[in-house]
Order: structure tokens, then C-alpha cells, then sequence
């Protein structure tokens, strides 16, 4: 089988790894003991995929899953950058679990109608379980959103942040074209990341939490003199441009500082006990 | 007489993996779950194939060691092969009749609903049936729970805790 099934699958559970790991971090420090287990739970959840497609990646590329979830420089894992953003404070990680959950949703739904059996099974079997934690996310949103205003500001401010990151995770990948032709995915980044958008937005406005793409390309629009003087609007960066301004690079592999830190951190372990087995 | 043989044998796999049980829920065995999706047996290998409930369930290699371990022991049977697979994936509605009611006096409330439900469809559980006072004037406390197979409900009769076996 081929490389480039490997690539997609890899980029797929690297994405799980390090936002599991990033989860993971919240294990003793919640701000609210069921969210402790809450968050170590779905982190137990987001590595037990990553582990799943470790193997089936591993099992193409004749690797082993763990050499590959930890075995890597840093530059050769391929997770969006939203992924390794260090988790900040609550607002922004309520704010990024539900923006990856989502996004992630609309990858694996596109992944269930896969021509690689292996690869279908397991996205339906894993988006199966990831809809606790769009059901989670999704309740601390409408909660807070509908909450006091200081946490409402702080919610907002921090789904600006992450939605501007957010194109990082429909970054394509080079092997794309294969991707699509052998049927591996059944829609391409930029089909996946409309949906996306369509989906946030529509969400969002429903809630009553006034940001969105739309918002953020609305909000830059400028004015400028005409050659005849009057002042006109001229827009702002199109809904694309404004979305894809961060976040992107992890692919291919170009990572931000936060990343080396959190790589040397989790694989600590593994590089200086090689073999090791508990 | 081979054909014979080999489903007399494989009887006798079905029965040791009856005995195989759930090292988080010990209350119930992997076929109580459904976790067993078939056994086949050739003259010189048993080759069993195991549903896992959950991608991550980290008692997955222990299952895997237990099966390996009890069919084994099957007389006649030098090779066991255990293999797990996604497809089709683990749904609650696998849980035998007799699953259920063991999981229910394990003090673990079964899975809502009795077929293969999703809970995009049906929202998360607000409330489970109480295994402890058969009450159903619970609430959810948290979708998650111990382990990743469990969410944590409260009892509003009895007052007790319990969890509930998630609805995947």
C-alpha cells in the first residue's frame, strides 16, 4: 500500500496526539473536578485513536505505532497548530475543544465513505465516540455564552483566537490529489473547510455568540477615498484570506515554539528508555 | 468426520471465551458483550476475532491475552490467533439480554436504548435507569467517567452514584 494513505492517516492521529496531550494537561489543574475527569477522559480518548491510526499507519509503512507517535523529530509530525497551542486558560480551551470536535466531525464523516476499509471502519467507529465530546463542548459554549458578560468577552476573545487558527486543520496535505483520486478521503480541504464554516457559523448564530469567519472578514473591511473624493467601503480580506491568515504550516511539518516544548516533553520518555515496555 | 470435529471444537472455543471476562467489568464475559465477533476453526489454528468496544479501551491487551490464554487451553487447539477489528463497529445493542442484567447487578446501568442508537440522534442521556433502586429519578452528572466506556449519573431516590455504560 502506499505512502502517501500512510501520510493522510498519520497527519490524522498526530492531530489526536497532541491535542490528547494538551487535554492531558488539564489532568489535577480543572477548574472543576468533573472536568478534571472530563478532560483526562476524552484525552484517554484522543490517544487511544491516535494509537488506533498509529497502527494502521505503522502496519503500511511497516513501523511500530509507538515509534511513530514518539519516535519523530519534531518537524516530521504533521498536526495543525491549533493542535499545539498551549491550552491558555478555560475560555480558550472550551473554545478550541469545540472548535477541533467540530472540524473534526466534518473530517471523519468524509472519512466514513472511505475506499481503504480499514480507514472507514475506524473514523466510524471513532466519530462515534467523538460525539460526547462535541456534546460536551458544545454545552459549555451555549452555557457561557448565555452566562455572565466578563465570561461571555472572555469566550469570544478566545473563539477570534482559535477560529483564526483554525484553517491550519484544512491545510492540505501534498499528497492530496492521490488522496482523492484513490478515494482514501471523499472530499477535499476546501470542500471539508466550507462545510466546516457553514457549520460554525450557523452554530454560532444560533447560540447568540456574534463572531464568526463572516464577522471577522466584515469587521476589516476599510474605507477608503475614491478618485472622486466620496469615502467607500472597500471590503475586507475575503472569508478565505482573513481565515487563513495563522495557523498554518503543520502539515508540512513547520511547527510553532510551543510545539518543541510539548514534543520534548512527551517523548521524553521514550527517547531516553528505547524499548522500553510497561 | 472432520467438519465434525472442528464444530465440536469450535463449541468447545465458545465456551472458554464464555469464561473470559471483562477485566473493568468482571461481571461479564466478552461474548455477554458481544465483543466476540466470530471464531473459526482450521485443523491446525483457532483464529478469533474481537470487537473492541472502545478504539482507546486500554484493556484491550489484556482481552487479547485472556482470549489467547483461555482458547488455548481448548483441547485440540495448539494456535490461537486473536485479531480485533473495527468493522462492523462495537454498538451497545451486542450486549446479550443476559449482559445486560449482569451489568445492571454489577451496579453498571446498561447502555440506553436497546438497538444501536446514536446519541446525535437522541442527545446524551440526561437521565438512567438506577441499577441499584430501579429509579428513574436520576441525572447526569458527567458524559465521562473512570474509564472511557462510562458516564457518572446520581440517583435522586436512593441517592446513590452510578454509571452508566455509554451509549456509542
Amino acid at each position: 500500500m502506499s505512502r502517501a494513505l500512510a501520510t493522510l492517516v498519520t497527519a490524522l492521529a498526530d492531530d489526536e496526539l497532541v491535542l490528547g496531550h494538551r487535554h492531558s494537561e488539564w489532568t489535577g489543574y480543572a477548574p472543576h473536578i468533573e472536568e478534571d475527569v472530563a478532560f483526562s477522559s476524552i484525552a484517554q480518548d484522543e490517544v487511544g485513536h491516535a494509537a488506533a491510526l498509529y497502527a494502521l499507519a505503522g502496519k503500511i509503512l511497516g513501523d511500530e505505532p509507538d515509534h511513530l507517535a514518539f519516535g519523530r523529530q519534531a518537524d516530521e509530525y504533521r498536526n495543525a497548530l491549533l493542535c499545539e497551542r498551549p491550552n491558555g486558560d478555560w475560555a480558550y480551551t472550551l473554545a478550541r475543544h469545540w472548535v477541533y470536535d467540530t472540524a473534526d466531525d466534518v473530517r471523519l464523516e468524509s472519512m466514513e465513505g472511505s475506499s481503504n476499509e480499514e480507514l472507514a471502519a475506524l473514523t466510524t467507529k471513532m466519530r462515534r465516540e467523538e460525539r460526547y465530546h462535541l456534546i460536551h463542548a458544545e454545552m459549555w459554549l451555549k452555557r457561557i455564552a448565555r452566562g455572565p458578560i466578563e465570561g461571555r468577552n472572555k469566550l469570544i476573545h478566545a473563539l477570534e483566537e482559535v477560529l483564526l487558527d483554525s484553517s491550519g486543520l484544512f491545510e492540505p496535505l501534498p499528497e492530496e490529489d492521490t488522496a482523492l483520486t484513490e478515494g482514501w478521503v471523499t472530499a477535499s480541504s476546501q470542500e471539508l473547510a466550507a462545510r466546516f464554516l457553514a457549520r460554525t457559523n450557523a452554530w454560532l448564530d444560533e447560540v447568540g455568540i456574534p463572531i464568526g469567519p463572516h464577522s471577522i472578514a466584515g469587521e476589516r473591511a476599510e474605507f477608503v477615498a475614491s478618485s472622486s473624493g466620496d469615502l467607500i467601503e472597500e471590503a475586507g480580506p475575503s472569508l478565505d484570506e482573513a481565515h487563513t491568515s495563522k495557523g498554518g504550516g503543520g502539515r508540512s511539518g513547520r511547527h510553532s515554539p510551543d510545539f518543541t516544548e510539548l514534543w520534548d516533553v512527551m517523548t521524553k520518555t521514550y527517547r531516553e528508555h528505547p524499548g522500553a515496555r510497561w | 468426520m472432520v467438519t465434525t470435529r472442528s464444530h465440536l471444537k469450535t463449541d468447545a472455543v465458545w465456551d472458554a471465551l464464555a469464561g473470559v471476562l471483562d477485566p473493568e467489568i468482571p461481571a461479564v464475559s466478552v461474548v455477554d458483550m458481544g465483543m466476540i465477533l466470530g471464531v473459526e476453526v482450521t485443523d491446525d489454528e483457532v483464529t478469533v476475532t474481537v470487537l473492541p468496544t472502545f478504539t482507546g479501551c486500554p484493556a484491550i491487551p489484556i482481552i487479547k491475552s485472556d482470549v489467547t490464554a483461555a482458547v488455548r487451553s481448548v483441547a485440540g487447539v495448539d494456535k490461537v490467533r486473536v485479531e480485533t477489528t473495527f468493522s462492523p463497529p462495537w454498538t451497545p445493542e451486542r450486549i446479550t439480554a443476559d449482559g445486560r442484567r449482569k451489568l445492571k447487578d454489577f451496579g453498571l446501568a446498561p447502555p440506553t436504548g436497546e438497538g444501536p442508537v446514536l446519541i446525535a440522534q437522541i442527545g446524551l442521556p440526561m437521565s438512567a435507569r438506577c441499577p441499584f433502586c430501579g429509579g428513574s429519578d436520576t441525572h447526569l452528572e458527567n458524559a465521562f467517567g473512570p474509564t472511557p466506556c462510562r458516564s457518572l449519573y446520581y440517583c435522586d431516590t436512593c441517592r446513590n452514584p452510578f454509571e452508566q455504560f455509554k451509549t456509542v
